[in-house]
């Protein structure tokens, strides 16, 4: 626990590292930061476009809203297993706690999520707009905050989890991006929640395990009204996330101090 | 008050004989019941302390554990057993700027060195004047260091680590950064730091450093503590034990990249055994005995002879003295002479190297390795033996050599 609260010590270093972070990403393009809101608005564009031109019958606010989020999820993942063995110059040499390095990898992921965010906000109120759709924003829109902690808890206990493996087994990075398209599938992006719930029958139980559900469902209820399922264990499936974090960080607090043998 | 307290400290590091460990080779390993790694203890019981205001080197040969130990006083590694307390801000040079980034600029690299470090930003916004002004690159500090030369990246990197006024000062192998000026600038600030009551531990092969600057030096051997004491004494018995076993490379006292080493050195025509010793105006010489490891082109011999207290006597080497080698491979001899000794009576120390013709690579350096005396029948002092004349002319008598 005081490993824990020392990190607050490092703010300077987390800031340092998150501007780092984001400003190395578009060091030298013309657009600059720009980027991080141009890239979510030509998504959405291009989805608008090719959902409507190929007639696919998919409700478009409830994908892009998926996508997001599964976006902020994939960024973190896969900037994870590089965040401890991308800097083997400062593992080797300096001291500070080394979640420092997951922390701000999934603080800099999120700025670019928040960034896509308003621009998701913007899309929508165009949307409705202009193609009579309408969204109920109301009293869930207050949850936007605690969703957005649920998946930074979630992103940074996995983040941990697998910065960590990828230092004694670099396999982690390759198995990631398998993983990462199966994790896909199994979230209800392109297809609605409610679809597993008919036909999955008793497996639903087992798919509310994947603690990317309840995130995905609760954006979807906060921007687009869509409630969640009422079945108690989709609410437990909420507390997911903290579990994972708790394991995550407490699987890298154990494994830090020998980060530096294995560089 | 004690600054540095290492007790029992050892390290034991698993050495794999596959490079970084995968899945397959795990799978593998355990498919043929063979252990894919080996332990090897790097420090073993590992007990000392350090005062504030000490100095203390810490010597070996290649492979010793001296990077070990420092790395697991800055708490960049964590001991297997035993522990290490430290009080106090410490700051290690062990890789200057580790935490630069090449496309930030020299400002930004700055700010996050410092944050690095542990340092609040306030107290670098404080000093980075006095930063930048040691560094002496005002001019560039708004450039990428990218485009920085690599002596200019070190430069910065030392400047952050000693403006930030740590209390505790790991060094290993730094001292000679920059170019003459920086280094004499870095010497004195380093001084500075010993008067002001700081703690510095040094780790070198440079004899030299070792002498001039520490209080007390530990030797370093195979992991565990051979001697610790006074330089001199722990010096000369290091260069001594170093010289005893001349097979095995590890055990050569020396430093580079041991691809061609000094095996042997004999003094010619000094008398008997113990310490060479030479008259003022004897014909020097000594007979290197050298093996390269494998077939090295172009390499250069070279030589320098120090007084006691590192003053430069003389040097040169196989380039200046226009005696080209072709190349080197295998075992061989190296004489060198140096006729009619012009040193007057005192103890010296010769240093002898194997470098690359652009002094970029050294095979083996060996600095300030091997002493000898100069005992002299004349009485002149200093260190040259000019062979002065005096010609006394009384009355103003015009001599043989004027003209008139």
């Amino acid at each position: 626990m005081n490993r824990i609260l020392e990190i607050i010590k490092w703010k300077d270093l987390i800031r340092n590292l998150v501007l780092k972070n984001l400003r190395i990403r578009y060091k030298g393009s013309v657009l600059g930061f720009l980027w991080t809101m141009i890239n979510p608005m030509f998504m959405m564009l291009i989805y608008f476009i090719f959902l409507r031109l190929l007639r696919i019958a998919i409700d478009l606010p409830s994908l892009l809203v998926g996508i997001l989020a599964w976006q902020y999820f994939v960024m973190c993942l896969s900037d994870s297993v590089n965040a401890i063995t991308a800097h083997p110059s400062l593992i080797k040499r300096t001291s500070f706690p080394r979640l420092v390095f997951p922390l701000s990898m999934v603080l800099a992921n999120l700025i670019n999520f928040l960034l896509s965010l308003i621009v998701l906000v913007l899309f929508l109120s165009g949307y409705s707009l202009f193609f009579g759709y309408t969204i109920t924003l109301g009293l869930p829109l207050i949850l936007l905050p605690g969703v957005i902690i649920l998946q930074t808890a979630l992103v940074l206990g996995f983040g941990s989890f697998f910065a960590c493996c990828n230092v004694y087994f670099k396999d982690t990075e390759h198995i990631m991006s398998i993983l990462l398209l199966a994790w896909f599938f199994l979230t209800p992006i392109m297809y609605p929640l409610e679809k597993v719930r008919e036909s999955a029958g008793q497996f639903f139980n087992l798919y509310l395990l994947n603690p990317m559900v309840p995130v995905v469902t609760l954006y979807r209820w906060v921007f687009l009204g869509i409630a969640p399922p009422t079945s108690p264990l989709f609410y437990l499936s909420c507390l997911l996330p903290f579990l994972i974090l708790f394991a995550g960080v407490t699987f890298f607090l154990k494994k830090e101090l020998y980060f530096a043998d294995e560089m | 008050m004690k600054t540095i307290e290492a007790i029992n400290v050892s390290k034991l590091f698993r050495l794999r004989h596959t490079g970084t460990p995968t899945l397959k080779s795990r799978f593998v390993d355990t498919i043929k019941r063979r252990r894919g790694s080996e332990d090897f203890w790097a420090l073993r019981n590992i007990n000392f302390s350090a005062e504030a205001g000490e100095t203390i080197g810490v010597i070996g040969p290649n492979g010793c554990g001296k990077t070990t130990l420092l790395s697991i006083i800055a708490s960049t590694m964590a001991p297997t057993t035993g522990r290490v307390i430290t009080r106090g801000r410490l700051a290690s040079l062990l890789e200057l700027g580790a935490g630069f980034h090449p496309d930030l600029t020299g400002r930004e690299n700055i700010f996050l060195n410092g944050a690095i470090m542990g340092i609040p930003r306030r107290t670098i916004e404080e000093k980075f004047d006095s930063i930048v002004a040691f560094s002496g690159l005002d001019h560039f500090i708004e450039t990428p260091i990218k485009f920085y030369s690599s002596g200019m990246v070190v430069r910065l990197g030392f400047s952050v680590a000693i403006e930030v006024n740590p209390d505790i000062l790991l060094v290993d192998e730094v001292l000679a950064v920059g170019d003459q000026a920086f280094q004499k600038k870095s010497s004195r600030r380093i001084q500075r730091m010993k008067e002001a009551g700081k703690t510095l531990l040094v780790a070198s092969h440079d004899m030299g450093t070792i002498r001039r600057f520490c209080d007390r030096v530990i030797h370093l051997q195979n992991g565990e503590i051979d001697e610790q004491g006074v330089p001199a004494g722990v010096v000369d018995n290091y260069i001594q034990s170093a010289q005893e076993l001349p097979d095995g490379l590890g055990k050569i006292a020396g430093w580079g990249t041991m691809e061609a080493v000094i095996r042997g050195v004999k003094f010619r025509g000094s008398g008997g055994n113990g310490k060479p010793a030479y008259r003022t105006g004897d014909d020097f010489s000594v007979e290197i005995e050298y093996f390269a490891a494998r077939k090295i082109e172009n390499p250069v011999f070279g030589y320098a002879v120090h007084t006691h207290d590192f003053q430069l006597c003389s040097g040169s080497n196989t380039q200046i003295d226009r005696c080209p080698i072709e190349a080197i491979e295998g075992p061989g001899l190296m004489k060198l002479s140096l006729e009619s000794l012009p040193l007057l009576r005192g103890h010296y120390l010769l240093s002898l190297s194997i470098h690359s013709q652009d002094h970029n690579i050294n095979y083996h350096r060996q600095d300030y390795t091997y002493p000898f005396d100069v005992v002299s029948s004349t009485d002149r002092t200093g260190i040259v033996d000019a062979t002065s004349r005096w010609d006394f002319r009384p009355g103003g008598e015009k001599g043989p050599g004027s003209q008139g």
